[in-house]
């Protein structure tokens, strides 16, 4: 087994746990990470093809920074919506139960 | 592959599983967050494993930086969540799903550890042409230019969202003595590093991506350490600084059809001039809009 | 060529304009669409006139760069687009209920405009990627335009969106994989029915298939269109959904191998007859008109998933002439009764569909628009509805084994019926109707019956549309 291998095995069980996560939690940040980790696992897959038979494969690498920038705009995004969403639902229910 | 790295590599991996299932699980959001900031910089570490530098920086700045104090400081919004009473069965279907989905999965991805690449070969045989001299770059801004520019209106869509939402209204924490000294010493060293590793780029890894991310950290840094003033979209400079990338992409690429031999396509003798002058305007425009979408508030943001 | 690229930047040039001039008012948006579609439409003239045009983006040809390719679909497409576009700015300027003041709407949807004819372009499956990235956040985007309300539904449909192109994103991953180009023709040519590629396709299908509310992954599609304001739910289910069953027609009719595509077409087809029904009823039965009409989006989808289905079954690319028929005349129809809807919504007071009692004679010309509309989505002759299920009906009442589909499109347009006719019957009930809180705006009225005038003058069209979409499928 090499090192390529062990890494797309890899890539593949971190998006399943992603996916997992996305469906069984329900907590929005839980769930932002969770798509996160999807993300990670998709991207390990194609850094770990780019990587295979020695030589690095520029394609896929500038494939995944691009990927990166999406993501991380979508994450922003998604973090910024679900604050405001919880900050709009305790307000419509000030007994504070944002408060810890 | 020698014993060692290859114990390297299972321990990572291992590692990376467990802060992943932490994240996910960990009894408090706190040390679900923690693991997950943690998870991002061990990435870093893996992407230079296999050899992709240009991957590792920008992880580094994003996954482990940029990311973290967006999930930290929504963390302060959000109660924890009840505990979520799980029943046996139901873990275990899940469980048994999750194993065919797995080895399904592997079955299809496994094999393609041997697959035809024509394309490293090809990007290799053109790289004279491209300007620049690293391959990642020539990918990003050459030959798959036309991605670089929409992922530039991704970003600026995703401030254009958060400009759309109804301010939260929260008050800012005070700032803390220790980061206003240590903000004033790292500031400007993440002006240097994100322009060191802009003009690396056109040959070694780095690029607009990394450095842009770079100096939206430093923004970021100062900004909670309450060392720079507001940044308003009332002003001009600033919406200018945001749209400076695709503006000048579009440009360029629109001039090619117009006036040159097509769209996107640079001039023989200009490409690598012109790679540097957008690759600067995109390491503006993505910096100004990072800094915007994690710490942008209704005041910065407000209509 | 040109003309093609510059249907695409026009609306974006003038977005990235009035976000950089803080210009507010809708007249640039309106211009920009009446200036895309006129582009579109000489473009379209010139694919008629001159064939499949390709260009190479930046010189770089394939594998190494991406590729556009401007087919008479594609070209179709870019004016559908660009007149809806039109259609709904000049609602959005002119109506009080659209949000478009003081909020970012203008700029919003001149990017919507330029992802999509960027998607419609594209023959590239990571550049695809990127464009349904696009819309995905261009549309919650616009969604909570409407306010704080509209937060969990955008939320959820945002990251239901995510995790689509995610998996998507790893099915593309695979297929370069495995074939090593991300070009849509040079996959056509290598592709093989292995084990990896099975896979990639079957993710791929999932991702897109949720990105399209098409059944059973449509659950997000009625809360987060429902709750966007009016102008954008029109813009939302005409356009927005048709982007990844675009991709997903391509995939399936150009890369998947033929052996595949026999058993996934009985599962599409299957899959469209259950979403005419389960879509109808839920419409039937939901008290809230606009999620009526959102539910109907998802019954409609049915018959475009029901012509692919059918169209890979059985290996007759006339079918795609009924699947772009169904898009098409769905689209007009859709913005037809969503401004409609959201226009008397608003007058009336009440999200309700009850409220509409009496609608004819308090504001007679919307609820005119929306029971034209409704016609169209029945399939009354002579509509662009009635074309696009005569196309598709056709090669079914050919042979008896077919009937039983036959018979399954006779259901769906029974449910479509029913719904339409829920609505049409309790604003005849004038006895007690109900009362208007504003006085009723007659031209916001005629601007949302113009849609539903198009898609049946669509008929009038419908034999040179059929010939150029049918040079687009063969």
């Amino acid at each position: 087994m090499s090192g390529a291998s062990l890494y797309l095995g890899l890539g593949v069980l971190l998006w399943l746990l992603g996916l997992h996560g996305l469906l069984r939690l329900r907590h929005p940040l839980r769930r932002i990470m969770a798509i996160n980790l999807m993300g990670s696992g998709t991207f390990m897959v194609m850094v770990a093809l780019a990587s295979r038979s020695g030589h690095n494969d520029p394609v896929l690498q500038a494939l995944v920074v691009t990927g990166l920038v999406v993501a991380v705009s979508a994450t922003a995004f998604a973090l910024r919506l679900a604050v405001a969403h919880q900050a709009h639902r305790s307000r419509q229910r000030p007994t504070g139960e944002h408060e810890e | 592959m020698p014993a060692t790295e290859l114990l390297l590599d299972i321990t990572l991996g291992v590692l990376l599983l467990i802060l992943a299932g932490a994240a996910l699980h960990g009894t408090r959001l706190y040390t679900g967050i923690i693991s997950f900031i943690a998870f991002g910089l061990l990435l870093a570490l893996v992407w230079a494993r296999l050899g992709a530098p240009d991957l590792a920086l920008a992880e580094a700045a994003i996954g482990a930086g940029l990311t973290g104090v967006l999930l930290l400081s929504a963390l302060g919004r959000h109660a924890d969540e009840p505990a979520q009473p799980g029943s046996a069965v139901r873990t275990l279907a899940t469980l048994l799903l999750g194993v065919l989905v797995l080895i399904l999965l592997l079955r299809a991805v496994l094999p393609l550890a041997q697959g035809p690449q024509p394309l490293p070969a090809l990007v290799n045989s053109q790289l004279e042409a491209s300007g620049v001299s690293h391959p990642v770059t020539a990918v990003l801004l050459n030959f798959r230019a036309w991605d670089t520019l929409l992922e530039l209106l991704v970003l600026l869509l995703a401030v254009l969202g958060v400009r759309q939402l109804q301010p939260a209204g929260r008050p800012r924490p005070g700032v803390w003595p220790l980061l206003q000294a240590w903000s004033r010493i790292l500031a400007p060293l993440s002006v240097i590093i994100g322009g060191y590793l802009l003009w690396r780029g056109s040959h070694a890894p780095g690029g607009a991506f990394q450095a842009g991310a770079l100096l939206a950290a430093g923004v970021v840094m100062l900004r909670l350490a309450g060392l720079l003033p507001l940044l308003r979209w009332e002003n001009g400079l600033l919406r200018l600084l945001v749209l400076v990338g695709v503006a000048l992409f579009l440009t360029v690429a629109a001039a090619g059809a117009w006036f040159g031999a097509g769209w996107l396509n640079y001039p023989a003798h200009w490409s690598g001039a012109l790679i540097v002058l957008i690759e600067v305007a995109a390491t503006l425009s993505i910096a100004a809009s990072l800094s915007l979408l994690v710490v942008g508030e209704r005041q910065e943001l407000g209509r | 060529m040109t003309l093609a690229l510059a249907s695409l930047l026009l609306p974006l040039g003038t977005a990235l304009l009035m976000l950089l001039l803080r210009l507010r008012s809708g007249i640039w948006v309106i211009a920009a669409s009446l200036g895309s579609l006129l582009c579109a439409g000489l473009a379209l003239h010139e694919v008629i006139e001159q064939g499949v045009q390709t260009l190479a983006i930046g010189g770089w040809r394939t594998p190494l760069g991406i590729r556009f390719e401007l087919s008479s679909l594609t070209a179709v497409l870019l004016v559908f687009t660009a007149m809806t576009h039109l259609l709904v700015a000049i609602y959005a300027q002119h109506s009080r209920h659209s949000h478009a003041r003081n909020t970012d709407y203008w700029p919003l949807s001149g990017l919507l405009h330029a992802s999509l004819a960027a998607l419609w372009l594209s023959r590239d499956l990571f550049n695809w990627y990127v464009t349904l990235e696009l819309l995905g956040l261009v549309a919650v985007a616009m969604i909570i335009l409407s306010g704080p309300r509209a937060h969990a539904p955008a939320l959820r449909y945002l990251l239901l969106s995510l995790a689509a192109s995610l998996c998507y994103l790893l099915g593309v991953a695979l297929l370069y994989g495995r074939y090593g180009v991300l070009d849509l023709d040079l996959l056509a040519q290598a592709s093989e029915a292995d084990h990896s590629t099975r896979m990639a396709l079957l993710l791929m299908t999932v991702g897109l298939m949720l990105k399209a509310a098409l059944w059973p992954l449509h659950l997000w599609l009625p809360a987060a269109h429902s709750s966007a304001p009016t102008a954008v739910s029109a813009l939302l289910s005409a356009l927005v959904v048709k982007g990844p069953l675009f991709i997903l027609w391509l995939l399936w009719s150009r890369v998947a191998p033929v052996d595949m595509t026999e058993s996934a077409g009985l599962l599409f087809a299957l899959a469209g007859i259950v979403a005419l029904l389960a879509g109808g009823w839920a419409a039937l039965r939901t008290p809230l008109l606009k999620t009526l009409v959102a539910y109907s989006t998802v019954a409609q989808l049915g018959y475009a998933l029901l012509a692919l289905g059918l169209l890979l079954r059985w290996q007759q690319s006339e079918l795609s002439v009924a699947l772009w028929l169904f898009v098409l005349a769905h689209g007009l129809a859709k913005v037809s009764m969503f401004l409609a809807a959201g226009e008397m919504q608003a007058t009336l007071g009440s999200k309700r569909v009850a409220s509409l009692k009496g609608a004819t004679q308090t504001m007679p010309v919307a609820m005119f628009a929306f029971a034209v509309a409704g016609g169209s989505l029945i399939g009354l002759p002579p509509s662009g509805g009635f074309v696009a299920k005569w196309v598709l009906l056709q090669p079914l009442l050919l042979e008896p084994i077919h009937w039983p589909w036959a018979l399954g499109v006779l259901l769906g347009t029974l449910a479509s019926a029913a719904y339409v006719f829920r609505v049409v019957a309790l604003s005849f009930d004038r006895a007690d109707a109900t009362p208007p809180d504003y006085d009723p705006d007659p031209f916001a009225q005629w601007l949302a019956l113009l849609p539903a005038i198009a898609v049946w003058g669509l008929a009038l069209f419908s034999q040179p549309l059929i010939l150029w979409l049918s040079e687009a499928s063969g």
